[in-house]
């Protein structure tokens, strides 16, 4: 009968092949037993092998030591553990597998849970914030609260306020100006900590266009740079430094 | 192993008497083929006294397809008494192998082999064994 080619490794497999017909656990024993099960040659080894094992299992065993042996193996077969499975490769690239996707997941959902309405926005600002220098910024030293008549009179911004939580800290300079989605910004430096506040517009629903609002404060980071956002007459406030939430968790309190 | 029940029958009972008194103490070794290694180490070590064949070039023939007839006219005793004659470490092979209780992993890790040595000394202990039959007993005629 014509049989398929065999490697070195098959013919050795197939020199220490199993005696019964048994399924093979073992991959590559399992693979030269197939390509080989045609030939005269492993047929002959077989029924050779089948033969001595019949003859072995036929040599007497005194009565003394028999009664030893009460189950038919003299082996148990391996217990299924889970150390066992989390070896498996498969099972292992698996586990990698699902834990990496679980990890950006879960990432995700951190970092969508503190997300609000402007939240976009407000990280962008954040990023300026940390870009930016006071020159850039029209010179003025007074309260932060009296500001809002400034962005009114001067820019026709209306309730562009400063929270009363921030309003009596003085100013060193302040702005208006664009993002590339042409909306107004007004940014003020405080002498605090070199604290910038930003007033932009609340975000707003696109079929209704009424304002999507949230209560109290919510924190972003960005870059080393935390904010404080909450949202009043259409109008977001943000007061941002470089630290943490802790750093402006107090001015915060203050008022409250 | 030692083709010689009343030997075997003392190894084994010296290797379950040897468990019996570590198991208290807690000294069993934590792997499933301690007990073979063990009982495999004692035959070695009560096989050492036996007079030793001088080691000779053994006939080697193809195995034929009238082998399993041939065996069939065979005594057990006589199969268990040729193992226990074969050199080291084939003897042991052969014997894990038609004990039939253990895969060839098992038997290389238990017998201390590879799989290019187990695989060549089960391939010329049958060719062997049936230069031997061949010898022993007279060629069945094919049908």
């Amino acid at each position: 009968m014509k049989t398929q080619r065999l490697s070195r490794r098959q013919r050795t497999l197939l020199n220490c092949a199993p005696i019964d017909e048994e399924p093979i656990r073992d991959r590559s024993m399992r693979s030269a037993v197939f390509r080989a099960r045609g030939s005269n040659e492993f047929a002959n080894q077989q029924s050779f092998d089948r033969a001595m094992a019949a003859l072995v299992d036929a040599i007497p065993i005194p009565a003394e030591s028999a009664e030893w042996f009460s189950a038919k193996d003299f082996v148990s077969a391996s217990k299924w553990t889970w150390r066992k499975m989390a070896r498996n490769p498969a099972v292992l690239a698996v586990g990698i597998a699902v834990l990496v996707i679980a990890g950006v997941f879960i990432f995700y959902f951190v970092s969508r849970l503190n997300d609000f309405p402007g939240s976009a926005t407000a990280r962008k600002l954040l990023t300026l914030a940390s870009s930016t220098r006071s020159v850039l910024l029209d010179p003025i030293n007074a309260d932060a609260g009296t500001l809002g008549d400034l962005f009114f009179m001067k820019h026709g911004l209306e309730h562009y306020e400063v929270p009363p939580e921030f309003a009596d800290f003085r100013t060193i300079g302040c702005r208006v100006f664009e993002d590339e989605e042409s909306r107004r910004i007004a940014q003020i430096w405080l002498a605090e900590k070199r604290m910038q506040l930003f007033l932009f517009p609340a975000e707003r629903n696109a079929k209704t266009g009424a304002v999507l609002r949230f209560p109290g404060w919510r924190y972003i980071q960005q870059e080393g740079w935390t904010g404080a956002v909450t949202e009043h007459n259409g109008v977001c406030f943000m007061a941002a430094l470089r630290g943490r939430e802790n750093d402006l968790a107090p001015y915060l309190a203050e008022k409250q | 192993m030692l083709g010689d029940s009343r030997k075997a029958q003392e190894v084994f009972h010296t290797t379950l008497r040897e468990a019996a008194l570590r198991a208290p103490h807690g000294e069993l070794p934590n792997e499933p083929f301690w007990l073979f290694r063990e009982a495999r180490w004692r035959c070695l070590e009560e096989s050492k006294t036996d007079l030793e064949a001088e080691p000779l070039e053994m006939k080697e023939h193809e195995i034929t397809p009238e082998a399993s007839l041939q065996i069939e006219q065979f005594e057990p005793t006589q199969l268990a008494v040729w193992i226990s004659a074969a050199p080291e470490p084939q003897r042991t092979a052969l014997a894990l192998f038609y004990l039939n209780e253990f895969d060839y992993r098992e038997i290389l890790d238990l017998a201390e082999l590879k799989l290019s040595e187990l695989s060549r000394l089960l391939a010329s202990g049958r060719r062997q064994f049936q230069a031997w039959l061949n010898t022993m007993v007279p060629q069945v005629p094919k049908v």
